[in-house]
C-alpha cells in the first residue's frame, strides 16, 4: 500500500495518500473547499485564492489547491477568515463583472452565480466605473466575453494541456488581461471545451447563446455516436428539440471532453432533409406510404423471393451506427426467419482478426479500453491518426503523457499531430506497417532489407524496436493498415515484450465494435463462434425457438458480385450507403459497379434517416430514428457498453430499426416477436454472447460502463485464413476528418459550415511547427 | 527581413540558451529597435524563429510595457511620475512636456518625431525628475532642461538614442557618498576612478585574483560556510541569508544548476543596482564566478531591466572582456572550472523582479510568479535547481571571499552583516546612492549623508525600504537600519530605497500614486491583487480630486486588507502596506481632504 498522512480538517480526522492535495483531501471527505480554477488534472494555477483555507502553523491562510497535505496538518475550511477571505474573492471578482444574469447564458448554471449565492456579499461597495471590453466573435461558432470572464485560465488550460491546440492564452496585462487569440480568429479544432470549462458565461457558442435558460431545458445524458470512442454527450431539450450538447456535468468516461462532432453535430437529427415516411416505389418513382403498406409489402417481397431463389437469394447490410440490440436482431431475422448468413457491414476495426489471435488467452489481461489509456505508462500508435479520427484516444493519450509521464510511440505514414507528444517514431512508406510489424514478429529479413522497404533507415528502425523492447505494459492501438494477418504477428510480437501489454483495434464508426460482436457476419454468430460451430447452432437455435443456416454466407463485396450476377435478389440494408461515391475518385468503377449491381436487385429495401445515393435506388425506404430518439446500447472500440438515452420523442413519422425489424419479423409470420423494448433484447444478448456476460441493464441504469471482452472461446479459429482474407476486403472510411463521420455528419449544417476548417489547421501546424 | 546587425545578434541570443523561447523577450525588443511597433508580420518572423505559435509571441508582447504594437515617435520621451520623481516636481515635468509637443499620452506627432508616455519608476530616484528619451536618461530635470530638450528634439537635433550606446554623457555621474568623511566603502570602492567600469581598473584593483584563488583552493562547502559566515542577507529586498539560500540547492541533483543575477531593479525609489552595473561591472561578474562554484553551476545570466539598457551594454561588454581574458568559459584561470554567463534583457514590468517570475520571463513567458513551493533552489529554471540573487548581493562576494566572512560581519550588527547601499530619494539636499555599514540610523544616513531635508521644510514621513513597504513617521527617524529594528518600527527594510517626505506632502496623494503604481505593474494572476489594486487606484483619484466620501477611508483600509496576506505574490502585499499604513499613520490628512473638498497641499507640490 501507498504511504497515507493523516491530518485534520474542521476536527475531522482523515488520512490520505501522501502527496494528496488538500483541496482533493477534503473533497473526498465531504468537505467541500470552493474554487474556480482548480480543476482536478490540469495543471495548478493558484490564481482564483477561493480555496484560501486556514493551516495551522503557517501565519497567511493557504490555497488548498497547492498545499500537499503533511502528516498531523491541521486545517480549517469554516473559520472567520477563511469565510472572510472568500467573501472578498467574490467582491473583487464582482467589482469589473458586468452582472448581467438576467440576460447570460450561464445564468442558472454559473459557477459565479452559485458561488456568490453561498459564500458571497450580498451587495457591493464598488461603485466606481467598470472596466468594459465588448464582446467578440473569436470563431465560426464561439463567443469571448472578456467582462464575465474572472480570469481561472481554465480554457487555457483545456486548449493547451487537454487538446494540444493552444489556441488561447492571456492577453494584456493586470486588469486588461483578456483571454486572447492573437489576432482575429481562433485557431484551433473547434472542441468548444473551452465552453464546457467555462465556470462563467465568458464563452458561449453560436448555436445555444441567447436561445433559451438552463432551467428551462431537459437534460439527457447519451452517448456520442459519430466515432467509436464513445464519449458521454448530455443533448439538452426543449420542445422535442435539441438545442445544445455538451458533457455539462463532466461525468462519463471522457469527463471534460467532446470533440466538435460531439458538441455541434447533433443538428442533423432535426434537419429538414429527414426521411418522413415510409416510402414504397410505384411506377419507377418513390411514393409516400404508410408503415403497414410499406413493411407488408417488403415481407410479401422477400416471402417471394425467397420461395423463388431461397433462402440464400436475400442478403442483407447492418451498420456500425445501429445500436447493439438493432444489429443483434437483424443477424436474427436473416439467421432465423430468412434463413441466411449473407449478412455483412462497413467494417473498419479487424476485432476478429484480434478475438481470433486472442484465442487461448485472457482476453481481459490482452484488451486495452478507452480508460486504461489514461494510466498507461507506453504507448504504442499504428496507422490512423488518433487526433481528428479517435478525439477521446487522442485527448486520453495526451492525459497519459501529461500526468502520468506516458512515452509515447507512433508508426505512421503521415505527419500525424499526435507525433508532437511521442517519444519515438517511424515514418513509413504508406502500406508497409503491417511488413513493419511482420519483422518486428518475426525478423524474417535482414534489418536492411526491412529498413529498405519501409522506407526507414536501418538505425531509426532498430533504435524503435529496442525502445519497444524496453517499454512496460505497453499500450497498442493500431488502426485498419494492421489487419488479417498482421493482426496475428502484431499479437506475437507483443507476448515478447515486457510486463503486460494490451492492444485496441481502432475502428471508424460507433458501434463499429458492438456490429461485430453481434455477428452481422456471414463467417461468425454472436460471440464469434464460427456460423458451423454445431454446439453454438443448437444453443441459439434452442433459444430463438428454430433452427439456423450452418453454411457459411456472403460478405459484402461477395454479395455485391453475386447481385451482379444475379443470384442475390433481394437486399435489406439498414443504416449503411453502400452507393456513397468514394472520396477517392480512383474508386469510382467501384462506385459505379456497387450501383449498377443494386439496380439489379428485385427488392432493395433501405431503412435510413436521409435519402441516401443507395435509398434513391431502394423499392422501399424506411424513416429510420436518430440517435437522440431510441435507446439502446453502443459498444466503443475499447469494448465498453454504454447506454443510449432517447432524449426525443421520433420525429415526423420515423422509428427505430428496432421497432422496423420486429414489425417485419411479425409480417414475415414470426409472431412471437413482440415489440419489447431495448433492455429485454440486451438481456437475451447478455445471455447468450460470453463476451457480454457481465452486462446488466441494472448496472447501464446506474451508470456504469461495463466492458465486453470480444469472446470467450478457448478453441482457436479453424480456418483463421479465411478470417484474413476477408480482413483483406475492408475498407477504412478515408473521407473521415475531425469534422466528417459519414452521411450523418453531412447533414449537420455546423459541420459542413467548419469542414474548412480542417485544411486551414494543418497548415497552421505545419507552418509553425509546433 | 531585418539588417545583418539585428539577425546577428538574433542567432547569438539564440545560442545562449537551452532553450529557444528564452531569445524571445529580448528579440522582440532590438526588432523593435530597428522596425518599430511589432506588427504582424514581425510577429510571424519571430514566431517562426523561435519555433512558436504567433499567439505565444503576443501574449508575451502584451505583457511587457516596453514592447509595443502601436507606432511610437523618432524620441519617445517617457516621464516618470511616479514617487521619487513625484516628490520632485515630476508632475510639473509631465505637464510641461504636454503642453509643449500638444500630444496626448501615446500620441505621435504629426511628423512623426515626437511622442510621449507618461510611465512608472525607471530607477532614476537619486537624480529626479528624470524622464528618458528612448533608452537614454535625462535626470535632474528643470522645466527649462525640458524646454531645451525639447528644442533639440524637434530640430532632430537629439544626442544618440541608438540603442546601443554605452555612455549617457548628457546624465550627470550619479552621487555616491566618495565625498563624506565617514563612507565606508566596499562595494563602491572603486568607482571614483573615471574608468572604474573598465577591466584595467578592475584588475589594477586586484579584481579576479578573489575568484582565482577561490577556484583553485576551495570547495562548494567552504564557500558557502564563509557567506553563511558574513551574515549577508539578499539586497533585493526580502533580506533573506544568501548562504542558506545556496544551501538549499541539491548539489546530488542530476540535473544542470543556474545561477542567476537579478538586475531587474524596479521597486520605485530604488536604483542603487544601477551604480554597481554601471560603474564596477566587473565586481559583478567576479561574484558570480564564486557563487556558481559554491552552487557547482556552469550557467549564470543576469537579468537587467529594459529600461536599463545602456547598462544591458556595459555590461555585456563587461562579459565579453572577461571571456577574452579566460575569466568566463572553459577552464576559467585554468582551475578547470567552467562557467558561461550572459546578459538578457527585460522588457518592462516590475513583477519580474519576483525571482519566480524573473525565470519565466528569462524562459521567455510572461511574467507569471510561480507557485512555490517548490521553490528555484529545486525546481528553477527550465525546472533545474537555480539561485537568483540581486547584484549588490553578489557584488558583496568578492569582499566576503577576500576577506573572511566575520570580517564582512563585523561591519555591521548580528544578523546583519556588512555594508548596504541605500538610495536616499525626495526631499533631501543630497539625493544619493550611499554604502553604509548595517545598523546606522536613519537619521544619520539621511542628515550626514544626504544632507537633511531640504532646507526651511521639516521632516513629514519616510519610506524606509521602498515603495512597498509602510510609511514611517518622522518620529522614527533614529531607527538604526537593520532588517529587525526597521519591522519593530512597523515598516521593512525591503530594497534599501529611503524616500524622505517632508511637510509639503500629501500622504493621500503618495498613496495614490503608489495604488496607481501597483495597479499599473499587477500582473493579473490572482484575483484580489488584480482587481483589488484597481479599485484603490480608482477611490484615490476620486477621493484625491475632492470628490471622497466619508466611508471611503475605512473602504480603502478594508480593501487593502483583503488584499494583504491573500494574494499569490508579494506584490499585492506590497500594495497593501503602504496604503494601511498611510491611514493608520495619517487618518486626519484623509479626513481633511474630505472637508476641504480637495487636496490641502496640492499648491505645495512643486519642483524643489
Amino acid at each position: 500500500m501507498a504511504e497515507t498522512v493523516t491530518l485534520t480538517i474542521n476536527d475531522k480526522v482523515i488520512t490520505v495518500p501522501a502527496g494528496t492535495l488538500l483541496i482533493e483531501a477534503a473533497r473526498q471527505n465531504g468537505i467541500h473547499i470552493p474554487s474556480f480554477c482548480y480543476v482536478k488534472d490540469l495543471s495548478l494555477q493558484a490564481a482564483c485564492r477561493m480555496c484560501l483555507v486556514e493551516v495551522e502553523k503557517t501565519p497567511k491562510l493557504q490555497v488548498a489547491c497547492t498545499t500537499v497535505c503533511t502528516h498531523g496538518m491541521v486545517a480549517r475550511t469554516e473559520s472567520k477568515p477563511v469565510i472572510e477571505a472568500r467573501r472578498a474573492v467574490l467582491e473583487f471578482l464582482l467589482t469589473n463583472h458586468p452582472l448581467d444574469c438576467p440576460v447570460c447564458d450561464k445564468g442558472g448554471e454559473c459557477e459565479l452565480q452559485d458561488m456568490t449565492f453561498k459564500y458571497g456579499p450580498g451587495t457591493s461597495r464598488f461603485i466606481e466605473e467598470k472596466e468594459h471590453q465588448p464582446e467578440e466573435q473569436v470563431s465560426p461558432i464561439i463567443f469571448f466575453d472578456a467582462p464575465r470572464c474572472i480570469l481561472c485560465y481554465r480554457c487555457v488550460r483545456i486548449c493547451d494541456e487537454g487538446m494540444d491546440v493552444k489556441a488561447l492564452e492571456p492577453i494584456g496585462r493586470g486588469v486588461k488581461t483578456i483571454i486572447g487569440t492573437g489576432h482575429d480568429t481562433l485557431d484551433c479544432e473547434d472542441c468548444g471545451n473551452c465552453i464546457d470549462i467555462c465556470p462563467v458565461g465568458a464563452i458561449t457558442s453560436e448555436e445555444y447563446r441567447y436561445k433559451t435558460r438552463p432551467w428551462e431545458l431537459k437534460y439527457y445524458g447519451t452517448v456520442c455516436t459519430h466515432c467509436s470512442n464513445g464519449c458521454k454527450t448530455t443533448l439538452s431539450v426543449r420542445n422535442n428539440t435539441i438545442i445544445r450538447a455538451n458533457n455539462r456535468d463532466r461525468t462519463g468516461m471522457n469527463e471534460d471532453f467532446l470533440c466538435v462532432k460531439g458538441r455541434f453535430g447533433f443538428d442533423y437529427v432535426g434537419s429538414s432533409d429527414r426521411l418522413k415516411t415510409p416510402l414504397v416505389r410505384r411506377q419507377e418513382r418513390l411514393e409516400p406510404a404508410t408503415w403497414s403498406e410499406a413493411v407488408q409489402f417488403v415481407a410479401d417481397r422477400l416471402g417471394e423471393i425467397r420461395k423463388a431463389g431461397g433462402p440464400d437469394s436475400i442478403g442483407a447490410l447492418g451498420s456500425p451506427r445501429l445500436t447493439n440490440e438493432e444489429n443483434y436482431l437483424l443477424q436474427k431475422f436473416m439467421r432465423l426467419i430468412v434463413g441466411t448468413n449473407n449478412i455483412d457491414h462497413h467494417r473498419t476495426g479487424d476485432y476478429a482478426s484480434l478475438e481470433a489471435a486472442l484465442a487461448r488467452r485472457d482476453r481481459r489481461e490482452a484488451l486495452l479500453n478507452v480508460d486504461q489509456i489514461k494510466e498507461a505508462r507506453n504507448i504504442l500508435v499504428i496507422g490512423d491518426d488518433p487526433t481528428t479520427q479517435q478525439p477521446l484516444v487522442a485527448f486520453n493519450i495526451r492525459f497519459a503523457v501529461r500526468r502520468r509521464g506516458a512515452r509515447v510511440f507512433i508508426i505512421n505514414s503521415k505527419r500525424i499531430k499526435l507525433l508532437r507528444k511521442a517519444a519515438g517514431s517511424l515514418l513509413l512508406t504508406a502500406g508497409k506497417e503491417a511488413e513493419l510489424v511482420a519483422f518486428l514478429a518475426h525478423h524474417e529479413k535482414s534489418l536492411e532489407q526491412a529498413a529498405a522497404e519501409i522506407g526507414e533507415t536501418p538505425e531509426a528502425l532498430k533504435n524503435f524496436e529496442m525502445e519497444l523492447r524496453g517499454a512496460e505494459d505497453l499500450a497498442i492501438l493500431f488502426g485498419a493498415e494492421i489487419r488479417g494477418n498482421a493482426v496475428n504477428d502484431l499479437v506475437e510480437w507483443a507476448t515478447t515484450l515486457p510486463g503486460a501489454p494490451r492492444l485496441m483495434a481502432l475502428s471508424d464508426f460507433a458501434n463499429s465494435r458492438g456490429a461485430m460482436d453481434m455477428g452481422v457476419s456471414p463467417l461468425w454468430l454472436p460471440g464469434y463462434a464460427p456460423v458451423h460451430d454445431a454446439h453454438t447452432l443448437e444453443q441459439l437455435g434452442r433459444a430463438w425457438n428454430g433452427t439456423l443456416p450452418n453454411r457459411k454466407g456472403l460478405s459484402q463485396p461477395e454479395m455485391f458480385k453475386a447481385m451482379g450476377e444475379g443470384t442475390l435478389k433481394g437486399m435489406l440494408i439498414f443504416g449503411a450507403n453502400p452507393a456513397e461515391p468514394s472520396a477517392n475518385p480512383a474508386d469510382r468503377s467501384v462506385d459505379n459497379d456497387a450501383v449498377a449491381a443494386l439496380k439489379k436487385l428485385e427488392l432493395l429495401v433501405v431503412s435510413d434517416l436521409f435519402l441516401t445515393e443507395t435509398a434513391k435506388l431502394a423499392d422501399v425506404v424506411f424513416p429510420a430514428a436518430s440517435f437522440a430518439e431510441k435507446a439502446g446500447t453502443m459498444t466503443n472500440c475499447g469494448g465498453q457498453v454504454q447506454r443510449l438515452q432517447r432524449a426525443l420523442l421520433p420525429l415526423f413519422d420515423a422509428r427505430p430499426d428496432l421497432a422496423i425489424l420486429t414489425e417485419l419479423a411479425r409480417a414475415c409470420g414470426a409472431l412471437d416477436w413482440l415489440h419489447v423494448p431495448w433492455t429485454e433484447v440486451l438481456k437475451e444478448i447478455a445471455r447468450l454472447h460470453p463476451g457480454y456476460a457481465g452486462v446488466s441493464v441494472s448496472s447501464l441504469m446506474r451508470g456504469e460502463i461495463p466492458c465486453t471482452v470480444l469472446s470467450a472461446r478457448k478453441e482457436a479459429w479453424p480456418d483463421a485464413g479465411e478470417l484474413h482474407r476477408l480482413a483483406a476486403s475492408m475498407r477504412p472510411n478515408t473521407s473521415r476528418s475531425l469534422y466528417a463521420s459519414g452521411s450523418l455528419a453531412s447533414h449537420s449544417p455546423t459541420l459542413v459550415q467548419l469542414q474548412p476548417r480542417a485544411a486551414v489547421q494543418e497548415a497552421f501546424v505545419e507552418k509553425y511547427q509546433m | 527581413m531585418f539588417s545583418p546587425q539585428t539577425e546577428e545578434k538574433f542567432s547569438k541570443l539564440v545560442s545562449r540558451y537551452p532553450s529557444k523561447r528564452s531569445a524571445l523577450i529580448p528579440m522582440l525588443l532590438f526588432a523593435q529597435d530597428e522596425k518599430g511597433p511589432l506588427t504582424g508580420e514581425i510577429v510571424d518572423y519571430v514566431a517562426r524563429y523561435l519555433h512558436l505559435t504567433p499567439l505565444e509571441v503576443e501574449e508575451v508582447i502584451s505583457f511587457y510595457s516596453m514592447l509595443t504594437k502601436k507606432p511610437r515617435g523618432k524620441f519617445h520621451l517617457q516621464v516618470c511620475t511616479n514617487i521619487s520623481c513625484m516628490l520632485r516636481g515630476a508632475d510639473k515635468i509631465w505637464e510641461r512636456v504636454k503642453e509643449k509637443t500638444g500630444l496626448k499620452p501615446g500620441q505621435v506627432s504629426a511628423d512623426g518625431v515626437v511622442s510621449i508616455e507618461e510611465v512608472e519608476c525607471m530607477g532614476a530616484c537619486t537624480t529626479a525628475p528624470a524622464l528618458q528619451v528612448n533608452y537614454d536618461f535625462y535626470e535632474n530635470l528643470t522645466v527649462e532642461r525640458v524646454d531645451q530638450l525639447l528644442e533639440d528634439l524637434g530640430r532632430r537635433k537629439g544626442p544618440d538614442t541608438s540603442p546601443d550606446s554605452e555612455q549617457m554623457e548628457s546624465s550627470p555621474r550619479r552621487r555616491h557618498d566618495a565625498e563624506h568623511p565617514r563612507a565606508t566603502r566596499l562595494l563602491t570602492a572603486g568607482m571614483a576612478a573615471k574608468d572604474s567600469r573598465s577591466l584595467e581598473n578592475f584588475l589594477a584593483r586586484e579584481g579576479y585574483q578573489t575568484a582565482e584563488k577561490v577556484l583553485k583552493s576551495m570547495n562548494a562547502d567552504q564557500i558557502i560556510e564563509e557567506v553563511k559566515k558574513s551574515g549577508l542577507r539578499g539586497r533585493g529586498g526580502a533580506g533573506f541569508s544568501t548562504g542558506m539560500k545556496w544551501g538549499f540547492v541539491p548539489r546530488q541533483s542530476p540535473k544542470p544548476k543556474y545561477l542567476v543575477c537579478n538586475a531587474d531593479e524596479s521597486e520605485p525609489g530604488t536604483c542603487k543596482d544601477r551604480p554597481l552595473l554601471e560603474y564596477d561591472p566587473h565586481q559583478l561578474i567576479e561574484g558570480m564566478i564564486i557563487a556558481a562554484r559554491a552552487l557547482e553551476c556552469h550557467q549564470a545570466y543576469i537579468y537587467i531591466r529594459g529600461e536599463y539598457r545602456y547598462l544591458f551594454n556595459i555590461v555585456s561588454r563587461a562579459v565579453e572582456e572577461a571571456y577574452a581574458r579566460g575569466f568566463l568559459g572553459k577552464n576559467i584561470f585554468g582551475s578547470g572550472w567552467n562557467l558561461e554567463l550572459a546578459t538578457h534583457t527585460g522588457a518592462g514590468a516590475y513583477i519580474c523582479g519576483e525571482e519566480t517570475a524573473l525565470l519565466e520571463s528569462l524562459e521567455g513567458k510572461r511574467g507569471y510568479p510561480r507557485i512555490k513551493p517548490p521553490f528555484p533552489a529545486v525546481v528553477g529554471l527550465y525546472g533545474c535547481p537555480t539561485v537568483v540573487n540581486n547584484v549588490e548581493t553578489l557584488s558583496a562576494i568578492p569582499h566576503i571571499l577576500k576577506n573572511g566572512g566575520e570580517w564582512y560581519a563585523k561591519f555591521g550588527p548580528e544578523k546583519n552583516g556588512g555594508t548596504r547601499l541605500f538610495s536616499v530619494s525626495g526631499h533631501v539636499e543630497r539625493p544619493g546612492n550611499y554604502e553604509v555599514p548595517m545598523g546606522t540610523t536613519l537619521r544619520t544616513l539621511i542628515e550626514d549623508f544626504a544632507g537633511g531635508v531640504r532646507q526651511g521644510h521639516q521632516l513629514k514621513a519616510i519610506i524606509p525600504g521602498g515603495s512597498s513597504t509602510p510609511i514611517l513617521t518622522a518620529d522614527k527617524i533614529d531607527t538604526p537600519l537593520t532588517f529587525e529594528d526597521i519591522a519593530k518600527a512597523g515598516s521593512m527594510l525591503g530594497s534599501g530605497a529611503v524616500i524622505v517626505m517632508d511637510e509639503t506632502t500629501c500622504i493621500v496623494n503618495v498613496a495614490r500614486v503608489l495604488t496607481r503604481f501597483y495597479a499599473h505593474e499587477s500582473c493579473g494572476w490572482c484575483v484580489p491583487c488584480r482587481e483589488g489594486t484597481v479599485w484603490m487606484r480608482k477611490i484615490f483619484n476620486r477621493y484625491h480630486d475632492g470628490f471622497g466620501r466619508k466611508e471611503d477611508i475605512d473602504l480603502l483600509d478594508s480593501v487593502a486588507k483583503k488584499i494583504l496576506g491573500h494574494t499569490h505574490c508579494p506584490l499585492g502585499d506590497a500594495s497593501a502596506m503602504p496604503v494601511i499604513s498611510a491611514i493608520k499613520n495619517f487618518r486626519s490628512e484623509f479626513e481633511e481632504h474630505l472637508k476641504l473638498g480637495a487636496c490641502p497641499l496640492e499648491k505645495n507640490l512643486v519642483a524643489v
